[in-house]
């Protein structure tokens, strides 16, 4: 049956009091500008997102007094779904247990764009916040009506309305108009007297899906079952996914293997189908291919590379005269940086389950994704269906990190499952996770020129940025001449967006220039930043990271160093840290021994939350810097296991300290997903200078590298 | 594995009785099909993962006889019926969660949650044998279960305050 979100809403209005919020454009959430997609192309990549819709959240206040709430963005395990408890259980004063929170269904969840950029929070769940404070205020106006009291008498407390001299009356919300649909504009810059205010307080809620998690009862889209569920997975073409196809396949073998119900050429990628998945495994094994070998040089030297074809694209930042300000500087610091292809590597590999029914007309699909209504966007092109014919669920994801927008993998299910006339799931090996998109965190090349006065404030900054984006480079660093230009090539692989869409590598960049030229005229790297940063919330932020650090110190040992970070994402949220290493001169492996961190990102909403995301943030800049990388060369990716990635492990895991100086510009909360990350990789590079002289100019600062430094110097 | 011949694989199917979480399960399947696939699908035990199928994740770890195994790696011809096998859904429920469970949720022991489950039957071994490990005790046991979402320090504060009753604040 179809069921579009208009008909369930009215369903739902018969025996509930539904209000559907709408947000005043630009006012509380914000309208991102947007490129379009590109049409029909399933290994597609978000860079941009378009929202044309407008917000619309669902409150449902049931007759039993429970409450429904239909949010966009979704759950990708950085703790959405506690965040929206927390915000919907104080806002509207009800219990947890009388609150449900429907995320990623595409049938009935409002389309809030993607879930992206560390904007979850800011931007919808303190949205909802704002909501549940009118709805409040509604609420009593409508109780006075329906129920002739004055406005005056009416409190809202416990999820329902109060006379305040007979407080044994109460009018539960839906008493207010049962059937009613309520349609609601908020603008959350609306005059102060016509609003409520109450003040969010963190009760330190647990995730609400600690219990799940622990018992192991939490269902993935790989845990899910339906009668006569089929597996499938891929075999690709060895070399890169943007320049090779299928010539010929031979798959006797593969066909003949037992309990395998179908093998077949589909493009350029044979698949395996069958009721288990080891099967699937071994038949994958038996298809033997030949694909066009790509001509390119063997060794891809990707600096070289990226050089030579780059097309200048923009210019993201100018003012004064930056050749003028560079020849007046006392002096200049010119240099190059290059970081290093990396995979989101979630230990769920891609997975979807679909089930086409008969006639192939309408489809569901099971998945865990940042952007459901994108996915469905996507079936409806591929499989020919309206959208309304496709019903999207979104699953609890196992990792996410930018590599799960709308990957192929749900339109993959539903396809199959099509072809078979059964449902499927995929499941991607390992292999494939790592291989079969070909979409990686693009290598950067960034050229400095960078001159500053006697003073030791920067006189003018010059940027070349190829491949980033350079976002993350305004408002670091105060300058009165500066130019910066972005470059592009187009490369075997694609670009991905991976904890942020850039900010990490120009954070590694920018962060160790700027270090070396506050060392070019005998500075200190923290205080050559206090006095130059653009934004004077970065000082407290630096202030607290020395303190905590306790920097400088005397008493570092031998080939131990501290070295700092900055990082202004986006001007919403800032972030500073600092590390603390020691370089092992025999193995050249650089350990981590500690991190301080200090973010000023607004009011938190859960505590808890909020560290563990930052410190798992840490941990993934330890792990880029130092760890992981995806190896390719002209014609092939290689990286096909988690340990050759060099994914962090608990060995890796340093001491953590963390402040937060949400009190210094309190307000809506900014968020904080990509933010951790950031500064720590520049922190860690740093440090390994302090530590023992070296600059590495490209990441990462593998034990191989160290070491050959060290056998240099 | 040899014999795998196309076409004769019905030749391999045998039946195999495992006990699992306390219960003689029995199931007719191929001989070297991996306990993981077994426990997913035929018993229903989807709290044990599948991360990467080469047994260097972790997330598909169970106990044999008390020891942490990886179900990927471990054939089901290589079980015997005498072995016990405990997973994630036996060591405890949501309604009654184990000390260790317990510990994992106050300190919010995980990211996505993909890889808890490994995570705690890991943890749960090392107990066993050693009631009271120091940090690097519990860094050097859980080292080969990965984390993406970098809940490391997470993990060893839970297991730290499981072990000695000293609080680190959450």
């Amino acid at each position: 049956m179809e069921v579009t979100r208009r008909q369930f809403l009215r369903s739902l209005g018969s025996s509930c009091l539904l209000y559907v919020v709408s947000y005043v454009p630009g006012s509380g959430m914000q309208k991102i500008d947007s490129e379009p997609w590109p049409a029909g192309n399933e290994d597609i990549e978000c860079r941009f997102y378009a929202l044309d819709t407008n917000y619309l959240d669902c409150f449902v206040f049931h007759e039993d007094g429970s409450v429904t709430v239909l949010a966009g963005r979704t759950e990708l395990g950085q703790g959405f779904e506690t965040v929206l408890t927390a915000i919907v259980t104080q806002g509207l004063d009800i219990p947890s247990n009388r609150l449900e929170i429907i995320l990623g269904n595409t049938d009935v969840c409002p389309d809030h764009g993607p879930t992206v950029g560390s904007s979850a929070t800011e931007q919808v769940a303190w949205g909802i916040w704002e909501a549940c404070l009118q709805l409040r205020k509604d609420i009593i106006l409508r109780a006075a009506k329906t129920h002739k009291l004055q406005v005056k008498d009416l409190i809202y407390k416990g999820g329902v309305i109060r006379s305040k001299k007979e407080l044994e009356q109460v009018i539960k919300p839906v008493e207010t108009g049962r059937g009613e649909i309520v349609y609601m504009t908020l603008d959350p810059q609306a005059s102060s007297s016509d609003r409520v205010t109450l003040e969010y307080k963190d009760l330190g809620l647990d995730n609400v899906n600690a219990e799940s998690i622990v018992t192991g009862t939490l269902k993935y889209a790989g845990d899910l079952k339906l009668p006569g569920t089929l597996y499938a997975d891929w075999h690709i073409p060895p070399y890169h996914r943007k320049l090779t196809r299928l010539k010929s396949v031979d798959l006797s073998d593969a066909q003949a293997t037992s309990g395998v119900s179908r093998v077949e050429r589909i493009g350029s990628k044979v698949v395996a189908v069958a009721e288990r998945y080891n099967d699937v495994v071994k038949a994958l094994a038996r298809v033997k291919s030949v694909c066009e070998k790509p001509y390119r040089p063997k060794k891809l030297r990707v600096e070289q590379e990226i050089r030579a074809g780059a097309v200048f694209q923009e210019i993201k930042e100018q003012t004064g005269d930056v050749n003028a300000g560079l020849a007046s500087s006392y002096k200049t610091v010119t240099e190059t940086y290059r970081t290093h292809y990396t995979a989101w590597a979630p230990i769920e590999t891609y997975s979807a389950l679909a089930k086409m029914e008969p006639g192939g007309n309408e489809v569901t699909i099971w998945s865990g994704s940042q952007y459901p209504h994108r996915v469905r966007e996507l079936a409806s092109l591929n499989l020919n269906l309206p959208e309304s014919a496709i019903h999207f669920i979104h699953t609890p994801v196992g990792g996410a990190f930018g590599g799960k927008v709308a990957p192929p993998v749900s339109q993959e299910a539903a396809d199959l499952s099509r072809r078979v006339g059964a449902p499927v799931k995929v499941i991607y090996s390992r292999k494939n996770q790592f291989q079969k998109r070909g979409s990686f965190k693009m290598a950067c090349v960034f050229d400095f020129s960078t001159g500053v006065g006697t003073d030791g404030r920067l006189q003018a900054r010059k940027l070349d940025i190829y491949q980033d984006l350079g976002e993350g480079t305004r408002d670091t660093y105060a300058a009165p001449h500066i130019l910066i230009k972005h470059y592009r090539t187009e490369m075997p692989v694609n670009q991905a967006n991976s904890r942020g869409t850039s900010y990490v590598q120009i954070g590694f960049a920018q962060e160790s220039h700027i270090d070396m030229v506050a060392r070019a005229i005998g500075h200190d790297p923290f205080e050559f930043r206090r006095n130059n940063v653009a934004l004077e919330s970065f000082i407290p932020l630096i202030d607290a990271c020395a303190d905590m650090i306790q920097y400088p110190r005397s008493g570092l040992g031998p080939d131990e160093g501290i070295g700092i970070g900055l990082c202004n994402h986006g001007a919403r949220q800032m972030g500073v840290a600092a590390a603390h290493v020691k370089v092992d001169r025999k193995t050249g492996k650089v350990h981590v021994k500690e991190i301080c961190a200090a973010f000023d990102i607004g009011t938190i909403i859960n505590h808890r939350t909020v560290t563990t995301t930052i410190r798992g943030g840490i941990i993934w800049g330890l792990g880029w810097v130092l760890r992981e990388e995806v190896k390719l060369d002209g014609h092939s990716v290689y990286t096909e296991f988690l340990t050759d990635y060099g994914v962090p492990r608990f060995s890796d895991t340093p001491e953590i300290k963390l402040q937060f100086l949400d009190n210094e510009r309190p307000g809506k909360p900014r968020g904080c997903g990509e933010l951790p990350v950031i500064p720590t990789v520049a922190a860690i590079a740093n440090a390994v200078y302090h530590a023992i002289g070296v600059r590495f100019y490209a990441t990462p600062i593998t034990p191989e590298k160290v070491l050959k430094v060290l056998g240099k110097t | 594995m040899f014999g795998l011949l196309s076409g004769d694989n019905e030749l391999a199917k045998a039946w195999f009785t495992l006990n699992v979480n306390g219960k003689k399960r029995r199931v007719k399947t191929e001989t070297d099909e991996p306990l993981l696939w077994i426990l997913r699908d035929d018993f229903d035990l989807t709290g044990t993962k599948f991360g990467c199928g080469v047994g260097e994740c972790g997330a598909c770890s169970v106990l044999i006889d008390g020891i942490a195994r990886r179900s990927c790696r471990v054939q089901v011809q290589n079980v015997s019926s005498g072995q016990k096998i405990v997973t994630i859904e036996g060591l405890g429920t949501r309604e009654n969660l184990s000390p260790l469970q317990k510990a994992f949720v106050e300190y919010t022991a995980f990211g996505c949650g993909f890889c808890t489950p490994g995570m705690i039957i890991t943890a749960t071994a090392l107990l066993a044998l050693n009631p009271n490990p120091t940090r690097e005790e519990i860094i050097e046991a859980m080292d080969n279960n990965l984390c993406r979402c970098g809940s490391y320090p997470n993990v060893i504060e839970a297991i730290l305050a499981f072990t000695n009753g000293s609080k680190p604040s959450p």
